[in-house]
């Protein structure tokens, strides 16, 4: 990623949009949006200062919603730029409120309010799409109550949890621990604020609150009793169940009985008919890192098959059953149902056993389809290129990186969904071809 | 006519290919439309089978 950054034959233009593209091979004319940061590029270092300032938290896209960020950022800590930009749907000043703080934090004085889109007009000869997919959202399949049970997970928020720089740093905490911590935290505040306002009364008055509300009689106190008891009580409402959720919190740990489901919106009618090609090898890998992060973490991974296709993907896949716990389980999950303490239950058909058994986890990962991206035939509309049936580009068996248009070229998950090798295999192909189109070259007689 | 090359979308795909052309010597043009380039791979922990970095 640096290197795209710095190497001179790449202009990077992060943020911009493809918004017309005219023209055929060897001279197409591209014209490019390039969205407002509202930061200027040539002035902002990345240094964060103004990220830190900003008084507005927003969901954090990058981690999957389970971190926040803020309305002025960087798509993540690494990221190539590093410039940053405002959030304009949670901006206090582009929603009409006072704030500003970012702009005067900013030393290096790149924030501009007032900063304009620009469009771009390119000449270029070839066109590589690489437009990339979107994660299958598996609250579609209402049998695996995606969203209503706090502990069924994606893969890819899952791969958020493993991260040493996500949200829970690396340990995997349950999503619904997540939620009483951040409950907890919210009261043990609320709480400490009432106690500060208690504490001032009781150095006044040198007796405790508690035992000043033990004797308390509403009908023979004066004013000043009365505040202080509805303060007392006021804090009582908080205290109590902050103790509550202290009690339910104290016996919670990590996660480590790990459930994968295979095929989730993948080899299914009703979505995707294909295979997503990758799912396999990342519930495997995602059950080893968890296993080499704490190495009690048992998984199960349930699958009708396991498609280990690759080279050095089957050892991995057996390297992962005998030394991190991992059991394959064929069959194909019928339903998740809600269990005790918020552990998801599974309900399905042991194939080998021919039983329907039911198993409780501590957390389910459920492996999503490899879906088009959003916008795919925005795309191909400006591009005036095919899509296929699913809604990828459209490509011949014989040419596979050929779009319906001489000239340009698709590569990666546009293309079909396949995994990070066969990406990069691709991608240096399209390249090539890329390069044949541009030089046109005579072709050479056979003779 | 020009040499130019529009590559759109900075994922592992995209960048990979920008890499290449700029190596051979090829001018290009990489559109993303997030705020940085990395796509889903920058999301990713590790990957396999070497459970290498992903960034």
């Amino acid at each position: 990623m640096l290197d795209v950054g710095r190497h001179p034959n790449i202009e990077l233009m992060a943020y911009s949009e493809l918004d017309a593209l005219e023209g055929e091979a060897g001279a197409f004319k591209a014209t490019v949006r390039k969205k407002v940061r509202y930061v200027d590029e040539a002035k902002c270092t990345g240094c964060g200062a103004c990220a830190e300032a900003c008084p507005t938290p927003v969901p954090d896209r990058y981690n999957e919603g389970h971190a926040e960020r803020k309305a002025i950022y960087s798509w993540f800590a690494q990221g190539i730029p590093s410039t940053h930009a405002i959030d304009t749907e949670y901006c206090r000043v582009m929603n009409g409120k006072k704030c500003g703080i970012c702009q005067k934090k900013c030393e290096a004085g790149a924030i501009d309010f007032e900063q304009k889109e620009e469009i771009l007009s390119l000449d270029v000869g070839a066109v590589i799409v690489a437009t990339g997919y979107d994660v299958f959202d598996p609250s579609k399949m209402p049998e695996y109550r995606y969203t209503v049970l706090d502990n069924v997970v994606t893969a890819m928020e899952f791969e958020r949890f493993l991260s040493a720089s996500g949200p829970t740093e690396g340990h995997i905490y349950r999503p619904s621990d997540l939620k009483l911590k951040a409950e907890r935290a919210d009261l043990a505040k609320k709480a400490a604020k009432s106690m500060k306002m208690l504490k001032k009364i009781e150095d006044k008055h040198g007796q405790s609150s508690k035992d000043f509300f033990e004797s308390f009689d509403m009908d023979t106190a004066d004013d000043d009793q009365k505040k202080w008891a509805a303060k007392y009580e006021a804090y009582l409402e908080v205290a109590k169940p902050l103790a509550r959720l202290e009690e339910k919190l104290a016996g919670t740990g990590t996660a480590k009985k790990l459930a994968f489901i295979q095929c989730v919106g993948s080899r299914d009618l009703r979505f995707y008919p294909f295979c997503s090609g990758y799912c396999c090898m990342h519930s495997i890998k995602e059950a080893i890192i968890a296993h080499e992060h704490d190495n009690e973490t048992n998984s199960v991974i349930f699958g009708m098959d396991i498609r280990a296709v690759g080279k050095g993907f089957e050892e991995y896949k057996v390297r992962g059953e005998n030394k991190s716990n991992i059991r394959y389980k064929r069959s194909r999950v019928a339903e998740i149902v809600k269990g005790d303490d918020e552990r998801p239950v599974l309900i399905y058909e042991d194939t080998q056993d021919q039983v329907v058994k039911k198993e409780d986890f501590d957390l389910v990962i459920l492996a999503t389809a490899c879906a088009p991206v959003k916008g795919t035939s925005k795309i191909a509309g400006i591009l005036d290129i095919e899509m296929d049936q699913y809604g990828f580009f459209k490509t011949q068996a014989q040419q596979p990186l050929d779009t319906s248009k001489p000239g340009i070229f698709v590569c990666g998950c546009a293309h079909s969904p396949m995994d990070i090798p066969e990406s990069v295999a691709q991608a240096s192909s399209a390249a090539a071809r890329a390069v044949q189109a541009v030089l046109q070259a005579p072709a050479l007689k056979v003779s | 006519m020009t040499k130019d090359i529009l590559v759109l979308g900075g994922g592992i795909a995209g960048i990979q290919s920008s890499l290449d052309l700029a190596e051979m010597g090829f001018k290009v043009y990489l559109v993303e439309s997030l705020p940085s380039i990395g796509g889903k791979m920058a999301q990713l922990d590790k990957t396999f089978p070497t459970n290498d970095c992903a960034i």
